[in-house]
């Protein structure tokens, strides 16, 4: 059933903003007619576009971009100095006061792959794949913190309740998948920072918000009421079919209610859900080699049936590193970041190269990235011993990655000053990575708009321009 | 002809234009005019155009740069250009960027020739173009003074006028103004009104209208119409149900919208329930609309006792998605009073003036004055809130509750200032704020407290936040009411905060949005339609009505009848418009296929609350105990007490609840969505609540060896639709029942389950 059902069709068409001047009127006309059958029917986008699907592994915590994906041979030499007070001073508040000094990466960098492309010794792994990623360098948010930061990186506002980035995606294009949810959070288990408002849908319809499953639990659990245990399959049949003889029934003689043969058939589809769902999230269906691929590990399982959601056509499927802010290594980073990179670069690469063998990858859009970067100064400077140290949350220059999906492949794109504390060149904000993940969806970002409280809102608000320089 | 017209434009365009872009002086060997043409404008097109000019559709910061109003009278930060002093000229600041905060463009600096054009531009006196924009539509976006101009005609700020319904020439359609109004228009669009509903249909309708429950009571069907409404209406099931509408609007919850992150709990509101019984009890007692506005906003300015149950209505405020006195709190409380009593999106005016409201940024912050003059206990500040009467649990009850918190207080002396290993916490405040917390809240025999906020001891006088960041401070304002509703915009008391002048604002008989506002929700919940289909927007942006008349009809008759909620109600219930059928007609489908004329009734869903009521209902379990503490909704250990009783975690909303369309209570809430999706049907196909009730209700109907199939199949259907099953339904379901037997299923449990997930259970006719 439609979200807009208390509205009448104009509203509807008002309210969606597919940018009237985008498309033809009769295609607006034939994509909003499906919409109107299902909110969740697939739609066509503004343009053509290659990516169709996201899969967006958030790093969440932190990740420290000088140690992975930006070599900063500059700080070597200014090693253990202090900051310029020039410099010191650019740093937000709440950084200021507890500089240390400075920390080139304890981490070797090499080149990999014809690009060349540099990737530090934490991903072994994710490098063979160096020519497929293209990295950002350059991004800026806006507030120093965790809770700011990943709604910033989600809701495209640091502080408002907006709706995610996965609402505003599953509400401009539908869902391919007519079992399933169309926007998934995958977790290992528990909830990141800010929780369920990361993936909101805020002021747009309900339908379009995440559906958040925490892998660790047993098949059946994780989404819930999706099994009956006390009954057999044939009898839950049979009382299905009960069921529908008395919606018929009820229907025949009630006709021109849309809403009631829309109810008959999201029963049927939940009874289908029954077995799909166990079916996608059933890893263990997988060969052994994959499973291997991947790993038997929290980030390997998530990984896995991130693709296997993929393939049966979810919209828009997060994978969270695990609860809180793992990335967040304020204090022995050495020792963590190892750990993390473990955790996750052999099922990074292993997604990469699965996707890329079904084919999958032209059309799915891999981003990798945290809410923040961290300071290439050290935090804890009092400790003399460096397993000990840490790095401070830091938003003018950090580093998200991108793969398939219609970026180009074996690239670096901005760069960071010396001090990798400031952008150097090609900012690229939060916001303009939103225009640009919405463009290689096939979206104007200013005209995939929603009316609410009297305003047409975007996910870009008046801000973000596409990054076109990245656009294979 | 082409070329005529041309010309002619720019003979008049030329006419209008300022001197001083005629006769500018001549820069260099330009004209001033060619200067600004072959030098100036390529620079805004290359540079600045992109954000601000109508062709991008951009005015950032509100500036436009495509015009020479646009420069002269700037944007947000004051005015671009003052001609002759390029120092005093904020766009000649930008591009050399002075300042970092403003340097422009964002993203690169200008060459050093390129700065000094706009340098020598605004010293020869910044000529302007020969063919100037002036004003357009696009430039005068949040143009309050135009804004203001368009509001003097909107219809919302009119005021009310109640004019005398218009006769009906068909006999039954004339003795209701509601009737008399509708059937005017449906007359007009040669549209028939449909027949009344059966009595059958009338019952169930009006039960679900009035109480949220089925008719499960057989004397309902034995009244007349007048008693039915009447028994209803005075039953305390009544006010349950209405409540529900208006805690929607109060964005209610049990929980603040933020979490202990070490302990994973939400921020406990432990008082937040008083102001939901006290919801209800206006409801009920239909204390008058203008008396409970009142409350709700300013209950301890108006001289009740320091134990009045009165206190509790301020949870309005109170019960905010935001936990700690901050811009966010104060930024609801505008929200939440503007949009939810006035139907006014004043919020949006934060960080500059409304875009396309009559709200200049300075009444935000007049409003803002007001809310920020208030003191707000940390929720964990337990005993800051005031007791209450009106609660008495028993004796036993109250020991048992002393006993656990002298475990708990124990806990916390011995806790002393001890901090948690790991985060440095304190162990006292955790102890507080978790355990002692969830005593409080969940504990029959726990003290009872209003959520109450109260006075600063000095009220705060605002000044506006340029662009809502509370460092960037620009004018004073007093504390007053909105300037499109109130002109005179006198300032409120100098002694308080001025909450009570701003709910006397709100309901001065001179306000039209008030009566309005409310009776137009009233409408909605009953007829499933709203007259004005965006109920929390009634500025320009909103949708006009479908029937002015009847609107103003309606909220002149609810003031003139003492604000009485039950008499709105009576007077909507009666009427012929609200007893039709709701079956589709072809001719009113082609006529009118959205209803907005109500040629039909409307079929409704039940509500999450309604359908879980429904079920505990049909099965006999419900528990119609009345107020106190909050009950888990489902689980292993589910309350059996009406959903409205049920417990609301705003940090993380129920999935079922969320999946049926409960509204977040993020924000306040005006309308509910009504989708269909699978994990709603999975609820009631595989949930052991569902399951549960199945099971009681069979149980329930005490069948023994000679009940036949058919009496049992009735009794069945009586109970869960009230009406008796048809000859094919009979066959049909004796067959379900007879493959189950030789599954050796214990079918009737299932096929209770079957007429609770059918479409005839969840939607009223």
């Amino acid at each position: 059933m439609n979200p807009f059902s208390h509205l009448s069709r104009r509203d509807a068409l008002q309210r969606l903003g597919f940018g009237f001047g985008a498309m033809a009127a009769s295609d607006l006309m034939a994509n909003v007619g499906g919409s109107l059958d299902s909110p969740l029917a697939p739609r066509q986008p503004h343009f053509p576009a290659k990516a169709k699907r996201v899969i967006h592994l958030f790093m969440n915590g932190g990740p420290s971009q000088m140690d992975s994906f930006d070599p900063k041979p500059t700080l070597e030499k200014l090693d253990g100095k202090e900051l310029p007070d020039s410099i010191k001073k650019t740093l937000q508040a709440t950084q200021r006061n507890r500089v240390g000094t400075i920390w080139a990466s304890p981490f070797q960098f090499s080149k990999h792959g014809e690009s060349g492309l540099e990737i530090s010794e934490l991903y072994p792994h994710v490098a063979k794949h160096a020519d497929k990623l293209c990295v950002i360098r350059s991004m800026q948010s806006e507030i120093a913190n965790h809770s700011p930061g990943l709604l910033m990186m989600n809701c495209g506002h640091p502080v408002l309740a907006r709706p995610s980035i996965g609402s505003w995606v599953l509400y401009g294009l539908g869902t391919e998948s007519e079992d399933l949810p169309g926007y998934v959070v995958l977790m290992p288990s528990g909830m990141p920072t800010a929780q369920s408002r990361n993936w909101t849908s805020s002021f747009l319809p309900g339908v379009y918000q995440g559906t958040h499953i925490e892998t660790n639990a047993k098949g059946g659990e994780m989404i819930p009421h999706l099994k009956r245990r006390d009954i057999g399959s044939g009898t839950q049949r049979n009382q299905m079919e009960l069921t529908k003889f008395l919606n018929q029934r009820h229907l025949n003689a009630r006709p021109g209610d849309e809403r009631l043969d829309s109810r008959i058939h999201s029963m049927e589809l939940a009874f289908r859900m029954q077995s799909a769902a166990t079916d996608a999230f059933d890893i263990t269906r997988e060969p052994e080699t994959i499973r291997e691929a991947y790993g038997d590990t929290p980030v390997g399982r998530n990984l896995l049936m991130a693709r296997r959601l993929a393939e049966r056509g979810v919209r828009y499927i997060q994978c969270y590193h695990g609860a809180g802010q793992p990335w967040d290594n304020h204090s022995g980073l050495i020792p963590r970041i190892k750990g993390l990179a473990r955790d996750s670069d052999q099922p990074i690469a292993a997604l990469l190269q699965d996707l890329d063998e079904r084919g999958m990858l032209e059309d799915t859009l891999v981003v990798w990235g945290g809410e923040m970067g961290r300071t290439s100064t050290i935090q804890k400077t009092g400790q003399n011993d460096p397993e000990k140290w840490g790095r401070d949350h830091h938003v003018d220059g950090f580093t998200v990655w991108m793969a398939g999906g219609g970026v180009k492949g074996g690239m670096t794109y901005g760069e960071t000053d010396d001090f990798a504390l400031s952008v150097a060149s090609n900012p690229v904000h939060v916001h303009d990575l939103h225009a640009t993940m919405l463009h290689l969806l096939g979206f104007d970002h200013e005209k995939l708009t929603y009316r609410y409280s009297g305003r047409d809102f975007r996910l870009t608000d008046v801000h973000g321009s596409v990054v076109k320089d990245i656009l294979a | 002809m082409e070329k005529l017209n041309s010309i002619s434009i720019v003979v008049v365009v030329l006419s209008f234009l300022p001197t001083s872009t005629l006769f500018a002086a001549p820069i260099g060997n330009m004209s001033g005019t060619e200067y600004f043409e072959s030098k100036v404008r390529p620079l805004l097109v290359k540079h600045c155009y992109e954000c601000h000019s109508e062709e991008e559709e951009a005015q950032k910061g509100g500036l436009l740069l495509d015009r020479e109003s646009g420069w002269l009278e700037g944007g947000d930060s004051g005015k671009a250009v003052v001609p002759g002093q390029p120092e005093a000229s904020l766009l000649v600041g930008a591009v050399q960027r002075l300042e970092e905060d403003s340097a422009m463009p964002p993203k690169y600096s200008l060459e050093q020739e390129e700065i000094e054009i706009f340098v020598r531009w605004v010293k020869g006196g910044a000529p302007g173009p020969a063919e100037d924009m002036g004003e357009t539509e696009f430039s005068q976006l949040g143009d309050q003074t135009v804004i203001f101009g368009k509001a003097k005609d909107h219809w919302s700020f009119q005021p009310v006028k109640k004019v005398t319904p218009p006769k009906a020439d068909v006999a039954n359609w004339n003795e209701n103004p509601v009737d008399q109004f509708v059937f005017a228009k449906l007359k007009k669009a040669g549209v028939k009104p449909s027949p009344s509903a059966s009595q059958n249909t009338l019952v169930r309708r009006i039960s679900y209208s009035l109480t949220g429950l089925p008719p499960t009571d057989p004397a309902l069907y034995e009244l007349s119409m007048e008693d039915l409404i009447g028994r209803l209406i005075e039953s305390p099931r009544y006010g349950e149900h209405l409540a529900r509408t208006w805690l929607d609007v109060a964005r209610y919850a049990d929980t603040a919208s933020t979490y202990r992150a070490d302990t994973k709990t939400p921020h406990y509101y432990p008082y937040a329930f008083t102001y939901r019984d006290y919801v209800i009890d206006t409801f009920n007692e239909d204390k008058p609309f203008d008396l409970f506005v009142r409350e709700q906003i300013a209950a301890d300015l108006m001289g009740v006792g320091k134990d009045a149950p009165e206190l509790a209505a301020l949870g309005f405020l109170g019960v905010s998605p935001i936990r700690n006195m901050s811009h966010d709190f104060i930024d609801d409380a505008i929200d939440a009073t503007t949009r939810g009593l006035l139907g006014m999106t004043v919020s949006c005016a934060r960080c500059h003036d409304h875009k396309f409201e009559p709200v200049p940024t300075a009444d935000y912050y007049s409003l803002y004055g007001v809310f920020a003059s208030l003191e707000r206990p940390e929720p964990w500040a337990l005993e800051k809130f005031p007791e209450i009467t009106g609660y008495s649990p028993s004796a036993d009850t109250v020991a048992d509750y002393e006993e656990k918190r002298a475990f708990i207080d124990k806990e916390i002396v011995e806790a002393g200032s001890k901090k948690k290993k790991g985060n440095n916490r304190s162990v006292k405040e955790t102890i507080e704020q978790t355990d002692l917390a969830e005593l409080l809240l969940f504990h029959e025999g726990a003290p009872v407290r209003a959520m109450t906020v109260s006075e600063k001891k000095k009220p705060l006088e605002p000044t506006v936040f340029i662009r809502g960041e509370p460092a960037n401070r620009g004018e004073r304002v007093p504390r007053r009411f909105l300037k499109v509703i109130d002109e005179e915009q006198l300032s409120f008391s100098k002694e308080n905060s001025g909450r009570l002048d701003l709910a006397n604002k709100i309901l001065d008989p001179k306000n039209p949005l008030t009566a309005r506002v409310y009776v137009n929700r009233i409408w909605g919940m009953l007829m499933g339609d709203f007259l004005v289909d965006t109920p929390s927007d009634f500025g320009l942006q909103g949708e006009a009505p479908s029937h002015p008349e009847l609107l103003d009809y309606l909220a002149a008759e609810f003031v003139e009848n003492g604000w009485s909620t039950k008499h709105l109600v009576r007077l909507l219930i009666s009427s012929q418009t609200y007893q039709q059928r709701s079956s589709h007609r072809e001719d009113g489908n082609v006529a009118d296929p959205e209803n907005e004329l109500y040629w039909r009734a409307n079929r409704k869903r039940l509500k999450v609350e309604e359908l879980r009521d429904s079920l505990l209902a049909v099965s006999g379990e419900i528990d119609y105990t009345m107020r106190g503490r909050p009950g888990p909704l489902w689980g292993e250990e589910y309350s059996r007490r009406r959903s409205v009783y049920g417990y609301v975690n705003r940090f993380n909303l129920d999935p079922t609840l969320r999946n049926f369309d409960f509204p977040s209570p993020m924000q306040t809430q005006g309308q509910r969505t009504d989708n269909i999706v699978p994990p709603q049907a999975l609820f009631l196909m595989n949930s052991p609540f569902i399951t549960d009730q199945a099971e009681k209700l069979a149980a329930s109907l005490q069948f023994d060896a000679d009940t036949d199939r058919p009496a049992r199949i009735s009794a069945i259907y009586q109970r869960i639709l009230n009406r008796e099953p048809v000859e094919n339904e009979i066959i049909r379901i004796g067959r379900f029942v007879d493959i189950e037997k030789n599954r050796k299923v214990f079918a009737w449990p299932l096929v209770a389950q079957a007429l609770c997930m059918s479409n005839e259970f969840l939607y009223v006719d």
